[in-house]
């Protein structure tokens, strides 16, 4: 029952809080531009507004078309169960559950790819042949830096991997945690299209990658796409947050005040890293794209030092 | 206290590998910079324990000088060299940048293997932030040779000598205070003299790019 209960308040606070961190995020920047910006709130009403309406399917789509905004957004909900928003409470976990949220996300994306072709837009196939050299880019970056971490606690079950974290103390003063937390950063960027990778406020028809493959959607199918991708970014920003940036071990009691302090602590440093997001967009420009091997490869060599420093240290 | 000097060193190998990832000459020189800074704050803590241990100061001075030299005066020297290049084409390496980071990455782990061999050194800590700072050296070898302006080359001469003042840094804890004023002494000397030379190459041949030193074959 309590297992039940618990599950249920991880997939909800997650649900209600991904478009609000598209809200902030959003905010920051307007704010840097000395605009007052769309409310924080903003998302909420468009999803709203988007789910009443209907939508339009091309004749010539086939049933991956209509297919694809379900299972994009069902992918990323179970994904949602699998990272722990907080490491008092027991949610699901068994080992190798990490690699089962990558493969999950992995799975969504590749049915985006599919669903951007299937219609024969010219901007389509563009979206998604540049999202599979991105991610094809930034995968070998993911798997070292969570494969470096899995070996630190011993376990590939997330929920092992964070309780391992909080007893590291400070994780910024061990190199191989700040090393693996850069590359983490890059991975953030590069998966959820954030700007040095692509530019989510724009349509412009040359730079656009993530946008090129909801050109078609419409209506319900748009809001799940979008939600999907929002709840996505959230997992990830949950992933670094309560890895790298561990808190639980600084409450000093137990029993359910703990646990709804752990959650408020979360929800402050998931603020508190769109913020550095909404930086990172402000003070970089968009790359052209043939940089972003660059960027990939430094993510790479940022997660391979870290794994070579853990092999150094011992421990 | 161990603890920091692992993370600077690695922050010091971290910002030897973003130089070669860069393409202007203006960020090698920012670089360059930050990287210095690194140092002269890993002197600083140095000189501090060894003043508050031991009573010695002479590493605090040598942190002094590092911030005066390094941070300072060849980052702007440099700057005002590159002001007086006429013929300012950006693009000037011979691989591509995935390809030269992960040479870099081949020559971390070569350097992992070798020191770890080094008995002597191979208490903990020490083999780790000698690991780092000695690719530090080779990085800057390796970024001398990837580069064709003369600028770039003049800023990997100078990546080499932080890597070796870093190695040495590290495996001693404050060297005699003679022998880092001969190290310096001897940098800003070979500076001064590649100034003037790259200053020589651009007016005799319009340009600093040592591929059309070629022309010189009769």
């Amino acid at each position: 029952m309590i297992v039940i209960a618990n599950n249920l308040i991880q997939l909800l606070v997650i649900l209600l809080l991904a478009p609000m961190v598209d809200g902030i995020i959003k905010k920051c920047k307007s704010l840097s531009q000395k605009r007052q910006g769309s409310p924080v709130l903003q998302m909420y009403y468009d999803l709203f507004k988007l789910i009443r309406k209907e939508s339009v399917v091309s004749d010539t789509a086939s049933w991956i078309y209509k297919a694809t905004p379900y299972i994009v957004f069902s992918t990323a909900a179970v994904g949602a169960l699998l990272v722990p928003i907080s490491t008092l409470m027991p949610s699901v976990q068994f080992s190798g559950d990490i690699i089962l949220l990558f493969s999950l996300l992995a799975l969504g994306r590749f049915f985006m790819c599919l669903a951007a072709l299937d219609t024969g837009s010219t901007f389509g196939g563009m979206g998604s042949s540049r999202e599979a050299l991105i991610s094809s880019l930034i995968e070998p970056s993911i798997l070292l830096s969570i494969f470096t971490i899995g070996l630190i606690a011993d376990s590939t079950s997330i929920h092992q991997m964070m309780r391992a974290m909080t007893e590291v103390g400070n994780p910024f003063l061990h190199p191989v945690y700040i090393l693996t937390f850069l590359a983490m950063l890059i991975i953030i960027l590069a998966e959820t299209s954030r700007i040095p990778v692509d530019d989510p406020a724009t349509h412009l028809e040359l730079t656009m990658v993530h946008e090129a493959m909801l050109l078609e959607y419409s209506g319900r199918h748009l809001a799940l796409m979008e939600y999907g991708a929002a709840v996505k970014q959230l997992i990830l920003m949950t992933l670094v947050a309560n890895l790298f940036l561990p808190m639980d071990q600084l409450i000093p009691f137990a029993g359910e005040g703990a646990f709804i302090l752990s959650i408020a602590l979360y929800a402050v440093r998931v603020i508190f890293l769109s913020v550095v997001i909404a930086i990172t967009e402000i003070s970089t420009v968009k790359f052209r794209f043939f940089s972003i091997p660059n960027l990939a490869a430094l993510s790479f060599i940022l997660s391979f030092l870290g794994f070579l420093q853990y092999f150094v240290l011992g421990r | 206290m161990d603890s920091y000097y692992d993370i600077l060193s690695v922050l010091i190998l971290l910002s030897s590998i973003i130089l070669v990832s860069h393409k202007r000459i203006k960020s090698y020189i920012k670089t360059f910079r930050i990287q210095s800074a690194l140092i002269a704050l890993t002197a600083g803590i140095m000189g501090w324990n060894s003043l508050m241990e031991e009573g010695r100061f002479d590493v605090l001075v040598v942190c002094g000088i590092i911030v005066l030299l390094k941070v300072i005066y060849i980052p702007r020297l440099l700057h005002k060299t590159y002001g007086s290049v006429e013929y300012k084409v950006e693009k000037d390496f011979f691989l591509n940048i995935p390809l030269l980071i992960l040479i870099c990455c081949g020559l971390v782990v070569f350097v992992y293997f070798c020191v770890s061999n080094i008995s002597g050194l191979n208490e903990d800590h020490i083999n780790l932030q000698v690991v780092n700072s000695f690719s530090v050296i080779l990085i800057g070898l390796f970024f001398m040779i990837s580069r064709k302006w003369a600028l770039g080359q003049m800023i990997g001469f100078l990546v080499i000598e932080n890597g070796i003042f870093v190695t040495a840094m590290f495996s001693t804890h404050g060297m005699p205070f003679i022998v880092d004023i001969g190290i310096f002494i001897d940098m800003i000397t070979a500076i001064l003299i590649m100034g003037i030379m790259v200053m020589q190459i651009n007016k005799q041949f319009d340009s600093i790019n040592i591929n059309k030193l070629k022309n010189l074959k009769g």
